[in-house]
């Protein structure tokens, strides 16, 4: 059930009247809750998923590759249409809010998303994707189950006082799911959510429930019954705190963001908000179908980063989102697509890194299938959120995946452990990957405090080729991909200087 | 070119395939003959199958002939929450009065078919080529009204059900071959496979799994309607393997091409197929032309195999009766399936040649089913809570819209005939959410009151007092209660919660004060009753 499905039957609200009184209320506390766990940082991750299976190419699109238009005779778009943010890319033409945020650097773009062994079952790709479980294996429980399990093992004891995560629809989600319990709080809207619950509560009776299986479940209700109403509260004392600086577009995405806006901006401490969008199933039609969800996402998105910089909330969330797959290349006899692999995934905030990751697929190297390669699997992505976002320790989400995967460096303040942005004590260098590389590679420096960034190239002669200056650049850790598509194979050196220190190394660009 | 003949039969008194006409001709000796002769085929009843002869039945006693318990009203009524959509409380006290033996018999009895929703459910589609566009959206709209008619109608039998088990069954096989109409577009072919669900819900499986796989709902939703033998399609054989018959792991993705090789050739036009039950084939032209007639390797056997052979070969292994009821298992008794009584019913089920019913009553006679660790361990579906409610309160004939029916259950998350997907509704815990929960609350408390969830009013109030009245003996306080939380409760009650019960009603006055005739009491009778549906054990069955 979606919160539009509810305001457009519900009456409820206008028997009440317009604003509601905070219920006094005697409620027993039949479990003490401590506030423990190892969860210090107080960022804040929107994951928005598209429900259906985005097409990836059709959002950032390869637009000199002549066997995307080959393939695709009536869905491809052309540099004329498209809108184009970088040599080899342009957003689809219902993107136009996107283009000024990526231009300053608060998008990032990681291509070619997916997982070895791709499955094209609708729900075993889904389901592959919220538990990360590797192709070959069925688990039951989500990723974000399993890493609030771990974070909170005798849930609700110990149990923080706000959500641990929130999402927008009714049906619990697999994500959430650990083997003992769902740890995400359904809402549709904070005020009819109190009422609601408040209502209609009533303490459980104060024997402790028998000791059979009839009397495990009586004890599910009852502890379900009491944290959705302790985070009612929490919930609906946020939203009549929080502020909202912007309008917001009048679509299901735009209300889900703007309640997560709101309550954001009341305080609450809620980690983790799941959005969705549907409809991205294109299968038949895309040329209709596909662009209202992209216009939707854009002006949703771009609406609600304006309203956390307004806010000055901006520093500490990060907005992601993702599809259980891609779609296929080569369009279909309905002038639409069927499902695929891999396909990007997108970073927004001024806390994401506003590089494109990786690159274009492959339009001619395709799997067996005929479907795009793999570049990513969606589990670093996942691992770099845990990490560097939340910046928990590496064994964490070693047990959350029962695998180590590298990260993507797409978060702009990388947490430590600690729980504080790590500030290097020098000025650094890492070596750039891949190396060797063809067409772009990653440079990775470090700043000790906020100074001006020049990076040059200099060919096997020592003639400068290239030169980009970065201007001002916050300290801390930072990436910038360098592509060389324009330049001849061979070797280079790449020189970073900074506020009077240089360092270099080098790179051969194979081709 | 000698066909090869498969075992199966052999062992079966169904003629060979190269003995089957291969088609009736349509036109003759005439068009109308032809057509009647089809039905004349038809209506003859189905062969019979013999048991397997390479399989020998495991000796076992069925739970009836050493059954242990202790019969009485707790146990008539912890039957009857499993089995009904609620029970009235007079049903409990008449069931717990007489015996185990004849109330299971009275609940897996025989029921008649009812008659369909309306006369369209046989009205052939239209030739959509010849329409305009207006018509195609006016027809749009005919359907779609029949489709939610169509639940309507459905729900309202749950809530008027005898002392029987059907509508329950009926919802566990659609649960099990979830389909959604939101996929199938006929509302005739939904209602065909409601009607099919229906009377073979406790007849014999074999029989109620061709009657699914053949019947165009599940041929339009699964894609067996365009599986050609030069595009087979793999999703109906991959479902039939994975979810209908012996679950994952217990075949190769090799078994599933090839069956999906079987399932070609099959058409429908959303109310007829081109397929004959009693002779077990395809037929006409598009049969000829599109079935894949060649060897398949399936499950380790060999053969020119169709969609008949496959059902066959999967009802050899021994896996599909352990599957099957391990899903009765935990719709009617718990969500962690117990291995040596589910081994049990597999035996019983395959013991009988798939027929259901002797699982079923494997399952109410046996000591395990009335063991206290499984008084109220499951939780109850939507559709318990609502027509439950209207069943109880004996307002089920009352003219409440169909529309709004749906609506709510589509805030429960529990829409029949519109599961999420053909893997049907996880159920268990995953029915109460910080949304559904509050929700039922609401809806039990704003149905109790007589109001609609959604704002305005029915024009009727559940009889509180005429429910009461049907208790043991509504002028004594305690007995109220205490017969209420029978009726509501799957658990017996202790004495804090039978406190706050006697607190809800009288709220401080004493217990002799209570008069079942004074002004107050109905409103009082309905506080009492609206605190009940809020309180957690509510929610368990």
């Amino acid at each position: 059930m979606k919160r539009r499905d509810f305001i457009k039957t519900s009456m409820v609200l206008s028997v009440l009247g317009a604003r509601l009184p905070l219920m006094a209320l005697g409620k027993s506390k039949q479990n003490i809750r401590r506030k423990t766990g190892t969860w210090d940082s107080d960022r804040i991750l929107v994951l928005i998923k598209m429900d259906g299976g985005n097409d990836g190419l059709n959002t950032v699109i390869p637009v000199y590759d002549n066997l995307y238009h080959q393939k695709r005779p009536t869905l491809a778009f052309n540099a004329n249409q498209a809108l184009m943010v970088n040599e080899d890319s342009g957003f689809h033409p219902q993107m136009a809010p996107l283009v000024p945020i990526f231009q300053n650097g608060e998008m990032g773009i990681i291509h070619g998303v997916g997982y070895p062994q791709g499955n094209l079952s609708h729900f075993r790709s889904s389901d592959i994707w919220v538990t990360g479980s590797p192709a070959d294996e069925i688990w039951s429980s989500g990723w974000l189950g399993r890493l609030f399990q771990n974070e909170y093992p005798n849930f609700p004891d110990g149990a923080p006082e706000h959500p641990i995560a929130i999402q927008f629809n009714s049906a619990n989600l697999l994500e959430f799911q650990s083997v003992q319990t769902n740890f995400a709080t359904m809402l549709f809207d904070p005020e009819i959510m109190y009422y609601i619950v408040n209502e209609n509560y009533v303490p459980g009776s104060n024997d402790p429930p028998l000791e059979t299986y009839g009397g495990d479940e009586l004890n599910f209700v009852r502890e379900l019954d009491l944290t959705t109403l302790e985070y009612s509260e929490e919930i609906y004392g946020a939203g009549q705190d929080g502020d909202l600086t912007v309008e917001y577009p009048n679509n299901n995405l735009g209300e889900q963001l703007a309640v997560t806006a709101k309550l954001i901006s009341g305080g609450l401490m809620t980690p983790i908000y799941r959005l969705n969008i549907g409809g991205f199933d294109t299968h038949a039609g895309q040329g209709g179908e596909h662009p209202p969800l992209l216009n939707q996402m854009s002006n949703a998105i771009s609406a609600f980063l304006q309203d956390l910089k307004n806010q000055g909330l901006d520093d500490r969330v990060m907005v992601v989102t993702t599809s259980e797959f891609g779609r296929r290349v080569e369009e279909n006899g309905s002038n639409g697509t069927d499902h695929g692999t891999s396909g990007p995934i997108f970073t927004f905030g001024t806390t994401t890194v506003g590089n494109v990751f990786g690159s274009q697929p492959s339009l001619s190297n395709l799997d067996y299938n005929e479907n795009l390669m793999v570049e990513h699997d969606f589990r670093q992505v996942y691992t770099t959120l845990i990490e560097d976002w939340f910046g928990l320790d590496p064994t964490v989400s070693q047990a959350v995946f029962q695998e180590t995967f590298e990260t993507i460096p797409f978060v702009a303040n990388p947490l430590s452990v600690s729980g504080s942005p790590a500030v290097p004590e020098a000025f650094t260098l890492y070596p750039a990957f891949p190396n060797p590389f063809n067409p772009a590679t990653n440079i990775r420096f470090e700043l000790p405090h906020s100074s001006k960034v020049t990076i040059q190239i200099f060919d096997i002669k020592g003639r400068e080729v290239r030169t980009h200056r970065l201007g001002k650049v916050s300290a801390g850790l930072h990436d910038f991909r360098l592509d060389c598509r324009d330049l001849s194979s061979g070797v280079y050196h790449i020189q970073v200087e900074t506020a009077g220190s240089v360092q270099s190394q080098r790179v051969t660009l194979l081709k | 070119m000698a066909e090869t003949i498969t075992r199966r039969d052999l062992l079966t008194n169904r003629r060979k395939k190269a003995d089957r006409p291969s088609h009736i001709k349509k036109d003759w000796p005439t068009p109308r003959v032809a057509k009647l002769y089809r039905k004349f085929l038809d209506d003859k009843p189905a062969p019979y199958y013999p048991p397997l002869k390479d399989y020998t039945p495991v000796p076992i006693t069925p739970s009836r002939r050493h059954t242990t318990v202790d019969w009485n009203d707790d146990a008539a009524a912890h039957l009857l929450r499993r089995t009904l959509f609620a029970p009235t409380f007079s049903e409990i006290t008449t069931t717990g009065a007489d015996t185990m033996a004849n109330t299971v018999d009275t609940i897996l009895a025989d029921q008649d078919q009812p008659e369909p929703p309306g006369d369209w459910v046989t009205e052939p589609p239209p030739q959509f080529d010849s329409l305009t566009q207006e018509e195609i959206m006016e027809l749009l709209q005919t359907y779609y009204r029949r489709q939610f008619e169509l639940i309507g109608w459905w729900m309202k039998r749950m809530a008027t059900q005898p002392l029987s088990i059907v509508e329950n069954m009926t919802l566990f096989w659609h649960n099990h071959f979830a389909t959604s109409l939101q996929g199938v577009f006929f509302p005739q072919a939904m209602y065909e496979q409601n009607a099919v669900l229906r009377e073979h819900s406790l007849g014999n499986f074999r029989e109620l799994l061709r009657r699914v796989t053949f019947g165009p709902a599940m041929m339009i939703w699964l894609d067996t309607n365009s599986s050609t033998v030069y595009h087979p399609n793999e999703n109906f054989a991959r479902e039939l393997l994975e979810l209908f018959t012996i679950g994952v792991d217990n075949y190769t993705q090799t078994d599933v091409e090839e069956a999906a090789r079987a399932f070609t050739g099959y058409r429908t036009n959303g109310v007829n197929t081109n397929y004959s039950y009693n002779q077990a084939t395809g037929f006409g032209n598009y049969w000829q032309q599109r079935h894949d007639f060649g060897p398949k390797t399936f499950l380790g056997q060999t053969g020119n195999f169709d969609g008949d052979d496959i059902i066959d070969i999967i009802l050899q292994q021994d896996q599909t009766a352990n599957f099957i009821c391990e899903k009765i298992y935990k719709w009617f008794v718990y969500e962690v399936p117990d291995d040596a009584f589910v081994d049990e019913m597999a035996t019983i089920f395959r013991n009988n040649n798939y027929e259901i019913l002797p699982v079923m009553d494997h399952v109410f006679t046996s000591d395990h089913f009335y063991d206290e660790n499984f008084r109220g361990c499951l939780i109850r579906n939507p559709l318990t809570v609502t027509q439950g409610i209207f069943r109880q309160f004996d307002i089920a004939d009352e003219d409440i819209p169909f529309r709004y029916l749906i609506d709510l259950q589509h805030f429960m998350g529990m829409i029949p005939n519109m599961p999420p997907n053909v893997n049907g509704w996880a159920g268990y815990r995953s029915w109460l959410n910080s949304i559904t929960l509050p929700m039922r609350k609401l809806f039990t408390a704003t149905m109790t009151n007589g109001t609609n969830l959604f704002g305005g009013e029915f024009d009727f109030e559940p009889d509180v007092v005429a429910l009461a009245q049907t208790l043991s003996d509504p002028n004594d306080a305690e007995a109220l209660v205490n017969d209420l939380a029978k009726l509501f409760f799957p658990l017996p009650i202790s004495d804090d919660l039978e406190e706050q019960l006697l607190y809800a009603l009288l709220e401080g006055a004493a217990v002799y004060d209570w008069d079942i005739n004074a002004a107050g009491a109905p409103q009082r009778l309905r506080n009492l009753i609206i605190y009940m549906m809020r309180k957690p054990e509510f929610q368990l069955l």
